[in-house]
């Protein structure tokens, strides 16, 4: 109970569809079993690019505020936005960086690649070693409950609203068998050229 | 003196080895650099200072870049990080400024959604593929790049140019035979027309030095059989450097 | 007044940092002070090169970084800091809750410590984004009321200030009158 992952809470899911990808997080800031704040949002975008970041509350902000200012450099630098899959390695080598002081947080990207058109999905440890999935990535301390719900709800190629129904009952049906997540959800639709973003009220007990 | 030209499918960097002496080994001077695969450079000016910059810039591509993104940097990212490195030299104190001015060639694949589905990249020929590539490469848009950088740390994009001894007259030439959409066998044409101009001596493969950024030459690539790999864009076009003494080529991944 | 467990009783544990941000701050006793200073002065310095006054949220979150770089420090400070301002732009309140590993969340109400045990069901009951300041103190009431009768220690009273639209200033906050077992 004392693990860095754990003091906090939380939970986040990404998935694959036809053309698409989603990616949801809950809404809860813990102390333990005290919740402190039904409205903290883990999931951050980067342009083309989403980003969920599970773990330790202080570095959830740390990280994000990290990236967001990689980000922005990057896309001065170069004049572009940045790939799904070049996010993915900025994001594994910062995490190395602090190999032997690691920041407490277990990643997930989600993006469509803009010049292949192809939707990309990855999660990472808190030390950058990436895992990259066809079908669904999962983490939090819901993500022995998102294992379940997603093997059992996930199939191939479903259509952009049907994969927001599966990821929405993923994660509303997982993070109310976790004591730490939950009190509600953001979720985000990705398409080629549009995002949806829906808030899921959620159970607030 | 050296000059270089942009094609719509590639670019060539030619360049004149003068050597002092007769008993000199040609084949063992080399002026052309490979720097990452995709991106080739080549000098004017004081040998010893290319050979540091050559150093930097496949450094500098490693450890400001592919370490941090696992790819390769655009032309224009390794350009600018020269650029920078030529810069402080004028700067700091204790040194003195790089004495040479750099041709830098490179390609790059652009990230903007490929428009038709385009047969293999490599395959120039089509008509379609050098409309929708008729200027100059960019980031976004992907093709062929060339800039110049001068010991002062500016930089320059071209469509064709020349530096070093008589690069006012090549450039000359180069404006009277320069046309949009050459094929990259036309560029090594007009090249070598350009250095001929101003070539005193013999002409010939131990004279002349071509390094070229074109199709992905995956004979290079030293294995095959490997999904996705794709070989160098840039390489020497010299006899020594291919198949001659049954030399492995050293490529980079 | 002092004993063994008391060392001061009328202790005011809360910085002005600018014209409209308060921090209020609880912890370890030499940290607490310092970091609060450390913090006052460099959001006054902002104020004097500036001429203008860092919003609230800009606030926390130089605080936030502060308190970040501080926890992967050699030593780090050992406080909890609640931050309450207006924008002066957008005249609206926030609120901000921060801990010692610098977690920060904006709320709609706060507490740090035990008070978070007694007093946030209180605020999940009565509170609603829409309430005056007259029914905003009858909460409070209601929290402080609950933290004397449950307590296990005399907290030797409390001391409110109020932030608003004209500025900050301390309010009378009566806490002799006895309260009555629930």
């Amino acid at each position: 109970m004392s693990s860095p992952f754990a003091i906090n809470g939380g939970a986040c899911v990404a998935m694959v569809g036809k053309d698409c990808v989603a990616i949801a997080c809950d809404l809860r800031l813990g102390l333990q079993s005290l919740t402190v704040s039904n409205n903290f949002p883990k999931i951050f975008s980067y342009g083309d690019v989403y980003l969920g970041l599970t773990g330790l509350a202080t570095d959830v902000s740390t990280v994000s505020d990290l990236f967001r200012y990689k980000v922005n450099m990057y896309r001065l630098r170069e004049e572009r936005q940045i790939s799904p899959q070049t996010m993915a390695n900025l994001v594994s080598t910062s995490l190395y960086e602090k190999r032997f002081g690691p920041y407490f947080v277990s990643p997930v990207i989600a993006g469509i690649n803009h010049k292949t058109g192809k939707p990309f999905i990855c999660g990472f440890d808190s030390i950058g070693c990436i895992d990259f999935a066809k079908d669904f990535i999962v983490s939090g301390t819901a993500s022995d409950q998102l294992f379940g719900t997603c093997e059992g709800l996930w199939e191939p190629d479903l259509e952009p609203e049907d994969l927001f129904e599966t990821i929405s009952q993923a994660l509303l049906n997982a993070v109310d068998r976790d004591a730490l997540s939950g009190w509600g959800a953001h979720v985000y639709i990705i398409e080629k050229d549009k995002v949806t973003k829906r808030l899921l009220k959620g159970r607030q007990d | 003196m050296l000059i270089s030209d942009e094609a719509t499918n590639g670019i060539v960097l030619a360049t004149e080895k003068k050597s002092s002496s007769p008993l000199i080994d040609p084949p063992s001077l080399s002026k052309v650099s490979l720097v990452t695969p995709n991106i080739g450079m080549v000098y004017s000016g004081m040998g010893p200072d290319y050979r540091v910059l050559v150093d930097k810039a496949r450094k500098v591509s490693h450890t400001g870049y592919k370490r941090i993104y696992n790819e390769y940097p655009p032309t224009r990212i390794l350009v600018q990080d020269v650029a920078r490195v030529m810069q402080e030299a004028t700067q700091s104190g204790g040194v003195r400024p790089y004495g040479v001015s750099l041709l830098i060639a490179g390609w790059d694949d652009g990230v903007e959604p490929e428009t038709q589905e385009l047969a293999d990249e490599g395959l120039e020929t089509d008509a379609e593929k050098k409309k929708a590539s008729g200027k100059t490469g960019g980031i976004l848009k992907g093709g062929p790049s060339l800039y110049q950088v001068d010991p002062s740390g500016s930089y320059f994009p071209w469509k064709a140019t020349a530096i070093g001894k008589s690069a006012t007259s090549a450039k000359t030439f180069l404006e009277k035979r320069y046309k949009e959409d050459l094929e990259l066998e036309d560029a090594v044409h007009i090249a070598l027309l350009t250095l001929k101009e101003t070539i005193e001596g013999e002409m010939n493969g131990e004279t002349v030095e071509i390094g070229i950024v074109g199709a992905p030459a995956n004979d290079l690539l030293g294995y095959e059989g490997v999904e996705g790999a794709v070989g160098p864009r840039f390489r020497k076009l010299s006899k020594e450097v291919r198949n001659s003494k049954g030399m492995t080529p050293f490529t980079m991944k | 007044m002092r004993g063994a467990t008391i060392l001061k009783a009328s202790d005011d544990k809360t910085k002005q940092l600018n014209q409209n941000t308060l921090m209020a701050f609880s912890g370890e006793a030499g940290d607490t002070v310092q970091f609060a200073e450390y913090i006052q002065a460099n959001i006054q310095l902002y104020s004097m090169r500036n001429d203008t006054d860092l919003g609230p949220s800009a606030v926390a979150n130089f605080v936030r970084g502060e308190l970040a770089r501080s926890l992967r420090s050699r030593k780090p400070y050992n406080v909890n800091l609640l931050l309450g301002g207006m924008d002066p732009i957008t005249k609206q309140p926030h609120l901000y809750w921060l801990d010692y590993l610098a977690s920060l969340a904006p709320l709609p109400y706060a507490a740090h410590g035990y008070a978070q045990y007694y007093c946030l069901s209180i605020l999940d009951k009565h509170h609603h984004p829409d309430i005056d300041f007259e029914q905003g103190l009858k909460i409070l009431r209601m929290c402080t009321d609950e933290l004397k009768r449950r307590l296990p220690i005399d907290f030797k009273g409390m001391l409110v200030k109020v932030i608003d639209k004209d500025g900050i200033r301390e309010i009378d906050y009566d806490m002799s009158k006895e309260v009555l077992p629930a």
